[in-house]
């Protein structure tokens, strides 16, 4: 089989050998028409990437990163109309993919101009390369459960093992192909097990439980009180199908984590630049790291688990950029021990791709540095996504510079470090402490024993003061809605003068696309949003997808109802004005709202003396004043329509 | 602690309130407090800033009329050319009765000298009456808030959030900012988030209703046949956006509005939402606006105008500083909130009166 030049060795120390892979069993599929390789327990997304792709494409003429929280979704050719995320999806042997919605050039011609390490999708072309076409699909009912739990990490099953115990049928939702979520690459404090025999010994005691239901590959993307509406992958006789499904519950515990927030700098989304945890995920799960020099730019302490990690591979790391002037973590101390190069209060001015496919870091201290894959970590943001869909509420936490959650729900909860508690123990404490306050009890209690700042600096965030004066555009955060930095508005004296500036919407408000919460916290911190609007401009700019029996519909609607004479119309003429038939020779049909003057000397339609109200079966009904003559003049698409005022027929 | 006195508080952080705000300080000489949300323009807009409506009584066209190019003058000044545009925008209908009350707003337009052309039917579908009236004006809301706080500075008008402390006293209000204490003579709720977080349920007039409105920013647009669309069954205004998408303003909560949307739109998936918001608005029972206290010494409230009520800003602050025109006096005394006679106006939420 041919190479897969970006996994490493399968003698890798420290569990990066790729737990979720089978190395005996080598697979083969193509997507669009081109061949890729990997191994049994592959998504296609780690395929793609264990083979060199890391590139989506092109947007205004600038490479873009291929990373799980922006990938195309893909169809298996024998289930074309089935939309399959390739971050969830298991590559098949001897399957065929197609990108959704894409199209590429056919077969020979698609083999010949692909770059290698790209999709070749023209993302400013196709605006809609990265859709998830199946949130406007209705979902098929699922049985209830009790409680529904969304997120299989330790507090997700803290929760759902909680709810177990205490007899509730329970559903446990979890987005990636396993439970266990990523605090793996969170490490440990004192007194505590493994990340890995924590979740072992947690994911034992669902199995063992049968009162719990697990949905792996399942990403729930629409949520309200009572109702969850998931996207579903699963894999049938080689072939992967995916459904939505809608899974009712009573109570409903989310426990989806946090978001790695996107340090902003101008060229933050090129091919190579890669956030802290997918790089632990993609190393640890499937065995891969492209390339064979990196760079680490963070201002978070769990970040540097990853030198830690790879100390011992023949991966050259270059050096570690620290976004914090004086951060102190128990795992920096590792790394200076280790004999790392660090370089605190230094930021990745810009990241720029060198001729020969690498990337050229620019600190700004020092000389640019050119490794082949920069590692970034910006700190960590609940993801409290659901949470605002459910209508959930939240604050900028000046403190802590991040979103937090506000507010309650009788029947839904947040768990772990979506609910913002940062530690394993935290997280499982909340997981508990959920459910028993979902159920009406008092709650345990949590203790988050967050070592002191003293000895672990919190998070900061990385931000680069500039935007890029070579043009390579930096983003807001790294999902698919390819929000970009906005640049510094500096019109010169014509614009001034003649605006000739842009008039596109400079704020939120009327930007045509969802914003998710990582773009609005570097919103926050880049000074677009205000702290005090940050929660709102959250909650009201998630992607909803609406679900049904939320609200009654609204009162008053009854314009199919005609009355002789409208509300709107009542009154018009005077307490005594009268209704009437018109009759005239013209022929013409007079429609309703035609003005009604005594003479055609006063046309001011203040001085009207009535109107048409309708034409039914030949006679013209119109409410006219009291004092109205019985000639008048009618005015019908600017003419004037001499008309009599006769009684109506009994009829009328 | 500091004590001073103002003329006006206004409060609310739509268009409307800050523009009523700036001119009661600018052309009337007011000491005006503007207390509303800073946040506000980074919240998704709740109704469609456009100078027309679905309008049926000739008085209130005739204010329209008259304040129109003055509000479009004065928008100009604050924010510049980019602060406005002008846009035909399109009425539909579909029932019966919502056909009948478009012909009236249709020959009320024409009557005050609006250009208002019927739209084919192959355009909108034989089962919709469709017209295009004529030169309207649409606020280019952030733009125009973005200067309207220098304008402030310059008119002396004092910016105070939401948060600020107040209570009511009659028809006055006193605001404590800080270790200052401001006594308002005259309170104005000059929007519907002002109304509902002032005015308690018990003061609220029984004319004033209260509905559930949202607004939906979506990318799907492309089926608009204009930058501005009102479909007079349901009251919803579907604005299109330079960028592409629109944002769609209507009853209902969000679940609900957006399975009218995409009936509304004739599109055959459920909508691709960029954000949605459901919200509180105030309607009279006859559909018209309603000005004036509520009670006899309660705090004056601003309600049930639409988007159109900003371009009657001019008349709304001579009224407020007792130098309206008789004609102008008029037609506020009409709305006030209980009706002398009657002012309803065409409204979808309103309960048809019989007849």
């Amino acid at each position: 089989m041919k190479a897969q030049n970006h996994r490493l060795p399968q003698a890798s120390p420290r569990g990066l050998s790729g737990s979720a892979i089978d190395r005996s069993r080598p697979i083969r599929f193509t997507l669009n028409g081109r061949v890729f390789h990997g191994f049994a327990g592959d998504t296609v997304l780690s395929a793609l990437l264990a083979s060199g792709v890391d590139t989506l494409g092109t947007l205004d003429g600038h490479p873009m990163g291929l990373r799980a929280a922006a990938a195309p979704s893909i169809a298996a050719a024998r289930v074309p109309g089935s939309a399959l995320p390739m971050e969830r999806t298991f590559a098949q042997d001897e399957a065929e993919y197609v990108t959704w919605g894409n199209k590429p050039l056919p077969g020979m011609f698609s083999r010949l101009f692909h770059a290698g390490r790209s999709l070749g999708l023209n993302l400013t072309r196709d605006g809609s390369a990265l859709d998830q076409p199946w949130r406007s699909q209705a979902g098929i009912v699922s049985q209830a459960s009790d409680l529904l739990v969304i997120g299989g990490g330790v507090a997700g099953m803290s929760a759902a093992l909680a709810g177990a115990r205490t007899g509730l049928t329970v559903t446990l939702v979890e987005a990636s192909l396993r439970l266990g979520g990523s605090s793996g690459l969170f490490g440990t404090q004192d007194g505590e097990s493994t990340p890995e025999d924590h979740v072992a010994q947690l994911t034992a005691e669902i199995a063992a439980s049968d009162a719990i239901t697990i949905l792996t590959a399942t990403e729930v993307f629409a949520l309200t009180q009572g109702l969850a509406r998931a996207h579903r992958v699963q894999t049938e006789d080689s072939e992967a199908r995916a459904e939505v499904v809608d899974l009712p519950a009573r109570q409903i515990v989310i426990a989806t984590g946090s978001l790695e927030r996107l340090p902003l700098f101008a060229g933050n989304r090129l091919p190579g630049v890669c956030g802290a945890l997918e790089a632990y995920e993609l190393a640890s799960r499937f065995g891969i790291w492209p390339g064979a020099s990196w760079l680490l730019a963070t201002a978070s302490n769990p970040a540097y688990r990853l030198p830690i990690l790879m100390h011992e591979t023949r991966i050259k790391l270059d050096r570690i950029l620290e976004g914090r002037d004086h951060a102190n973590s128990r795992f920096i101390e590792f790394c200076k021990a280790y004999g790392i190069r660090q370089f605190p209060g230094t930021l990745p001015h810009s990241a720029t791709p060198s001729r020969r496919g690498e990337i050229e870091v620019h600190p700004s201290h020092g000389e640019p540095v050119t490794v082949d894959r920069l590692i970034v970590c910006g700190g960590w943001q609940p993801d409290l996504t659901l949470w605002h869909m459910a209508g959930g509420l939240s604050r900028w936490s000046r403190e802590r510079q991040r979103l937090e959650p506000t507010g309650s729900f009788p029947s839904i909860a947040l768990a772990g470090s979506a609910a913002g508690f940062l530690t394993r123990r935290g997280c499982q404490a909340s997981g508990i402490d959920a459910v028993e306050r979902l159920l009406g009890r008092n709650g345990s209690g949590v203790d988050d024993p967050v070592i002191d700042a003293v000895h672990e600096t919190p998070d900061g965030w990385i931000v680069s003061p500039e935007t890029d004066p070579r043009g390579t555009p930096g983003y807001l955060d790294s999902n698919r809605t390819l929000l970009r930095r906005p640049a510094p508005v500096n019109p010169g004296w014509a614009a001034r003068i003649f605006e000739r500036g842009p008039t596109r919407p400079q704020i939120l408000s009327q930007n045509p696309q969802p914003v998710n919460i990582g773009s609005i916290c570097a919103g926050v911190v880049l000074g677009l949003i205000p702290e005090e609007a940050a929660g709102i401009a959250a909650q009201e700019r998630v992607a909803l997808v609406p679900l049904a029996g939320e609200e009654p519909s609204p009162s008053g609607t009854s314009t199919s109802v005609v009355n002789p004479v409208p509300a709107y119309l009542q009154g018009r003429f005077g307490p005594d004005e009268r209704m009437v038939a018109i009759t005239h020779e013209s022929g013409r049909t007079l429609g309703p709202g035609c003005l009604i003057f005594a003479g055609e000397d006063d046309l001011d339609p203040l001085h009207a003396v009535g109107v048409i109200l309708r034409t039914i079966q030949g006679e013209t009904a119109a409410l006219v004043s009291a004092h109205t003559p019985a000639r008048v003049i009618v005015r019908d698409s600017g003419q004037n329509v001499p008309a009599e005022t006769v009684p109506l027929s009994p009829k009328s | 602690m500091n004590s001073r006195v103002a003329d006006f508080a206004v409060f609310g952080s739509t268009p409307l309130a800050q523009l009523l705000a700036g001119l009661l300080a600018s052309r009337h000489g007011k000491s005006v407090v503007l207390v509303g949300e800073p946040s506000a323009r980074y919240r998704l807009p709740r109704a469609a800033d456009i100078s027309l409506g679905p309008i049926t009584r000739p008085e209130t066209w005739a204010l329209l009329k008259s304040t129109t190019p003055d509000t479009t003058r004065l928008i100009g000044r604050i924010g510049g050319r980019h602060a406005q545009n002008h846009v035909d925008p399109i009425f539909f209908a579909e029932s019966e009765a919502a056909r009948e009350a478009l012909g009236h707003v249709c020959n009320m337009a024409r009557s005050f000298g609006v250009i208002v052309e019927p739209l084919p039917t192959r355009l909108m579908g034989a089962d919709r009456l469709a017209v295009r009236v004529g030169d309207a004006v649409a606020l280019n809301r952030p733009v125009l808030e973005n200067a309207l706080v220098p304008w402030h500075e310059q008119c002396g008008v004092e910016r105070l959030p939401s948060t600020v402390y107040w209570a009511q006293d009659g028809a006055a209000a006193r605001l404590t900012h800080g270790d200052t204490e401001i006594i308002a003579q005259q309170t104005i709720l000059a929007d519907d988030a002002a109304i509902e977080a002032a005015l308690p349920v018990t003061s609220r007039s029984s004319v004033l209703v209260e509905h559930l409105h949202s607004t939906i920013l979506t990318r799907s647009g492309q089926h608009l046949l204009g930058p501005a669309m009102l479909h007079l069954d349901s009251g919803t205004w579907l604005m299109g956006h330079e960028e592409g998408g629109m944002a769609a303003f209507g009853p209902g909560g969000i679940g609900h509005f957006a399975r009218n949307l995409v009936t509304l739109l004739r599109e055959p998936d459920p909508l691709q939402q960029a954000g949605q918001v459901s919200f509180s608005t105030f309607a009279s029972a006859d559909g018209a606006p309603i000005i004036g206290r509520m009670g006899r010494n309660g705090a004056t409230i601003l309600t049930g105008f639409g988007g159109w009520g900003t371009f009657a800003v001019p008349a709304l602050a001579r009224w407020f500083a007792g130098e309206a025109s008789a004609a102008e006096a008029d037609w506020f005394a009409a709305h006030a909130p209980e009706r002398i006679r009657p002012v309803a106006e065409f409204s979808p939420l309103t309960d048809e009166l019989p007849a």
